[in-house]
């Protein structure tokens, strides 16, 4: 069973380095298949999952090999409820993300869909590395394939600019998370993460040590004011490493927050570090929001969007932390963070595909300038409907269910950030209609409407399987809940130790 | 020791050699020489030389930064041929000084004795004096020459001065008879003016602010091959001399040099790295980055524990590697386009692939990225200065790396993101050229990925 994960792994590093030096003209099929052959993998391992483990870590699929002597770490990967998750989100974005550029021609094809599978390898080594370094190493390996996508095959010469300033920030940020470790590490004597949680630091270094740590997430995720590389790297990218970069990418920073920070830092989160973040995540739901309802530019809307609704995953993630700390054991925000992640990976992937169906009609990124495609493309304007209701948080949608029970766990640690932080359904509504209304319904240029095409089949395949998602985890929510369960009840009870 | 022999002997034939067909064989004899001497450096010393253990012993150190700067030195020569094709009646003679020099580092390896490093170091520097003039019909590489030789001369200075100190107060040459009476005396005036002396001399010789100022300038003049092996073996030499001197001789009186050091190498990577973002020469760049290289070295002397020579040796393979790599392409650039500015990089990516990849991961690798040996290296040293409780040096040392990633990632994007204008040279890359670069992906990555081998290779 334990070579399922190594293979899991080790496919798309195969896959990438296959299309690297082999110029097929074929090159996005066998992306796909090997997408596919990826989906698959993770498929099986859910079916034989063990949903309720009775044991308290509940690592499953574990493998273990030497790495170094010298340097105390192992390679070291185990999959639990948390990394499950989040192998299934990766494993069925990768294959959409690859399907939706199949309309676009790309140049260098095969070195763009050798970049994804390199993407997806790094990505599944940081979901599923069970030490500090590997999960360093991993993290930084996202970095380089994500950075060269968003600059070679990105819009507009700005791009390079913004590129640039991205890997600057994200590079520092993970410096900082270096060092952090390394001084885990000293006191730890290896990079296990069983050993890292046992490090006994006293609450003076945790508290440095978890705002070294934390710049690092709070970058990727992004948390204000760190958010400044956000919005530019999201418009300037390709739409494809946009969807890479907010659906995926940044959940490896709500993930590193859940197995990284809390067990290793509960001291500092119990104290005023805990409650500053929340402080800063609550203003980056309502300032993300604000800044949205003003955009007329459809990736900066989206990218402003994604920033208040990961404000509110990080807000409950840490408002159950410090309930935990101050009241007794309580990991319902973590639930609710796991879920939501999930849900926005899958609705932001939706957006982005929409904004970019959108810019290929009207041949603009401007609200303003565009009307009226509802009564040219009705499949579309449903489809984009559905994902735009989970995006917004509609019951029945999957976008709800997660929204609830972080706003239920922020308003066990306090009333006026739930009233803060509950702003984001109402104007996710606001500036979420305000864009379905002006593109779809508003008054548009009759002469390239009649020109307007109805989306194409795989337009309708990405979006209609994306679209199964939101709805399907809307109704029935409850297995992934279940899933995540024992994981994230090990990592909050083994804060309070 | 043999190996000493061995290359000493191959730099007499190479000389020798330019009295044929115009120095065409001097590279090929240097090659089958460094050859021969990797191969010997593995072999067990001869015990004939066990007689000379006071000037200079062959120790389990000395071998591995031996095989290493051969390692390096070799694959420089390699690259020789392209670089050096301009010298065409010089080539002899250029070879023989790298090999010369070369010698010298080895001689620095192996030092027990002060007199024995003076000559190691001046054997080391006064070849590249000469090489860093080698372009005589450029005034640029006749500035560097006299620059690096004026400066040099006055590390020279500082060094003879600390050296004559140091014998005045301990009586002896020998580095266990200093560290004894330095252990004795640690407060005696004398023998710490010395070892500060001593220090600033060879703070010249690696580069360490506040005595960094020839380096960009010489770096820049000098030709491009000649600074590959300045910023790389020489680099090595000097870096292993400092440590030894100072962890061995002047150990027992750390406390009255360190803070001196830590001043040095707070400059050195604050200036480095900020002359480094605005600079708009490749070469100019990679000077300055390789300044802020001896800062991050220099953080060994922070907390000193039993694999402190073996982290010096892999961030220094690592470092030599990744500067062979990036020199790949800026020999190549420059003799192409004669020129070396950002702009001349413009689409190397789609002109010369192999080079462009074996540059991009040499830089990333000394921005300390994972899976690059570069990456193993910092770990290595940050962990040994956060183990020895100066967190302040590696916050320093953090916001250095944060800087210099910008500056790589201005030539990588030249590389990769911009077209080439106005160029119509279709010359391609010898397969040489292609070899090496190759070389250099997989030993910078296979150190990244598999730490341990080098220990392997190495015989550690």
């Amino acid at each position: 069973m334990s070579y399922l994960l190594l293979t899991l792994l080790l496919l798309p590093l195969v896959g990438s380095v296959l299309l690297f030096f082999w110029k097929s003209s074929s090159s996005k099929y066998i992306a796909l298949a090997f997408g596919f052959a990826q989906m698959f993998i993770a498929f099986y391992m859910l079916g034989n999952f063990d949903f309720n483990p009775t044991v308290d870590a509940p690592l499953q699929y574990e493998i273990t090999y030497p790495w170094s002597s010298y340097i105390k770490s192992s390679f070291n990967f185990g999959i639990d409820g948390m990394s499950m998750l989040m192998v299934l989100l990766t494993n069925i974005l990768v294959p959409i993300i690859t399907l939706s550029s199949f309309n676009e021609s790309k140049g260098y094809p095969n070195s763009f869909y050798a970049l994804i599978l390199l993407m997806q390898f790094g990505l599944l080594g940081v979901f599923t590395s069970l030490d500090g370094l590997l999960f360093y190493v991993f993290w930084e390996v996202t970095l380089i394939p994500i950075w060269l996508i968003a600059g070679l095959w990105g819009q507009e010469d700005k791009r390079i600019k913004f590129t640039t300033k991205f890997f600057v920030y994200t590079f520092v940020g993970s410096l900082f998370m270096l060092i952090g470790l390394i001084y885990v590490y000293n006191h730890a004597a290896s990079f296990a993460l069983t050993d890292l949680y046992n490090a006994n630091l006293n609450v003076n270094e945790q508290t440095v040590i978890f705002w070294f740590i934390f710049f690092a997430f709070a970058v990727k995720l992004p948390v204000f004011p760190f958010h400044t590389w956000q919005p530019d790297t999201y418009t300037y990218s390709p739409t494809q490493g946009s969807m890479l970069l907010s659906g995926i990418m940044l959940k490896m920073a709500v993930y590193g927050v859940m197995r990284y920070l809390l067990p290793i830092t509960p001291l500092a989160i119990g104290g005023i570090s805990g409650e500053i973040v929340i402080i800063l995540s609550v203003i980056g739901v309502i300032y993300g929001a604000l800044i949205a309802m003003i955009s007329t530019d459809t990736k900066r809307l989206i990218a402003y969007s994604s920033l208040s609704h990961v404000g509110l995953i990080v807000a409950g993630i840490f408002a159950s932390a410090v309930v935990t700390m101050r009241v007794g054991l309580d990991f319902e925000g973590a639930q609710g963070a796991m879920i939501q992640s999930f849900a926005h990976g899958i609705n932001v992937v939706g957006l982005f595909y929409c904004a970019d169906i959108l810019y290929k009609r009207f041949k603009t990124r401007d609200i303003r300038k565009m009307g009226g495609l509802a009564k040219v493309a009705p499949k579309f304007a449903i489809l984009f409907m559905i994902i735009l209701l989970g995006a917004t948080g509609v019951p029945l949608t999957n976008g709800f269910i997660g929204e609830f029970i972080l706003l239920k766990s922020i308003f066990s640690y306090n009333l006026i950030m739930t009233v803060l932080a509950g702003l984001t359904l109402i104007l996710a509504a606001a500036y979420m209609l305000r864009f379905y209304g002006k593109t779809m319904f508003g008054k548009g240029d009759d002469a390239v409407l009649a020109t307007t095409k109805d989306i194409s089949s795989v337009e309708f395949t990405v979006l209609a399987s994306l679209s199964v998602f939101v709805i399907v985890l809307g109704v029935f929510p409850q297995p992934v809940i279940e899933m995540v369960t024992s994981s994230v009840r090990f990592i909050y009870s083994s804060m309070l130790n | 020791m043999s190996v000493l022999i061995v290359l000493f002997l191959t730099a007499i034939l190479v000389l020798f050699s330019g009295v044929f067909e115009k120095g065409k064989y001097a590279r090929y004899i240097g090659i089958l020489g460094l050859i021969i001497g990797l191969a010997t450096s593995f072999l067990p010393d001869c015990e004939f030389f066990a007689q000379y253990k006071s000037m200079y012993e062959y120790s389990y150190n000395a071998e591995l930064f031996t095989k290493i700067s051969v390692a390096v030195t070799l694959l420089l020569f390699f690259l020789g041929g392209f670089a050096f094709s301009n010298h065409r009646s010089h080539q002899s003679e250029l070879y023989a000084l790298m090999l010369f020099a070369l010698c010298g580092g080895i001689v620095l390896f192996g030092f027990q004795n002060l007199v024995t490093l003076f000559i190691g170091i001046e054997i080391l520097s006064i070849p590249l004096y000469v090489m860093a003039g080698a372009n005589k019909t450029d005034l640029r590489s006749t500035e560097a020459s006299m620059k690096y030789f004026l400066m040099g001369a006055f590390a020279t200075g500082f060094l003879l001065f600390g050296v004559a100190l140091v014998y005045g107060s301990a009586g002896s040459f020998d580095l266990y008879e200093i560290h004894d009476f330095a252990y004795n005396n640690p407060k005696n005036l004398m023998l710490i003016m010395g070892a500060i002396l001593m220090l600033s001399a060879l703070a010249f010789k690696v580069s360490l602010a506040p005595f960094h100022m020839w380096s960009p300038d010489v770096y820049q003049g000098a030709p491009s091959l000649i600074t590959a092996f300045m910023a790389s073996v020489v680099k090595i030499s000097g870096f292993f001399a400092l440590f030894k001197l100072m962890t061995i001789a002047f150990g027992g009186i750390a406390g009255d040099w360190i803070n001196i050091l830590g001043v040095f190498i707070i400059l050195t990577l604050l200036l480095a790295n900020v002359m480094g973002l605005v600079q708009t020469n490749a070469k100019r760049m990679l000077a300055y980055s390789s300044v802020s290289h001896a800062g991050y070295i220099a953080l060994i002397f922070f907390g000193i524990n039993n694999f402190s020579t073996y982290i010096l040796g892999y961030y220094l393979f690592a470092y030599s590697l990744a500067t062979v790599g990036v020199f790949i392409s800026l020999i190549w650039v420059e003799k192409i386009k004669k020129e070396t500015s950002f702009t001349a990089f413009n689409g190397l990516g789609k002109r010369e692939p192999l080079l462009a990849v074996v540059s991009t991961i040499s830089m990333l690798s000394m921005a300390g990225i994972p899976l690059t040996a570069g990456f193993i290296g910092k770990l290595g040293i940050f962990n040994q200065a956060i183990g020895g409780h100066y967190e302040f040096l590696v916050l320093v040392a953090v916001l250095g790396s944060a800087l210099s990633i910008a500056y790589y990632l201005r030539l990588i994007i030249a590389m990769f993101f911009y077209k080439e204008d106005n160029f119509h040279n279709t010359e391609r890359a010898s397969i040489t050229y292609n070899i090496v670069s190759v070389v250099i992906i997989l030993a910078l990555v296979s150190m990244g990925i598999v730490p341990d081998l080098f220990a392997k290779i190495f015989g550690l």
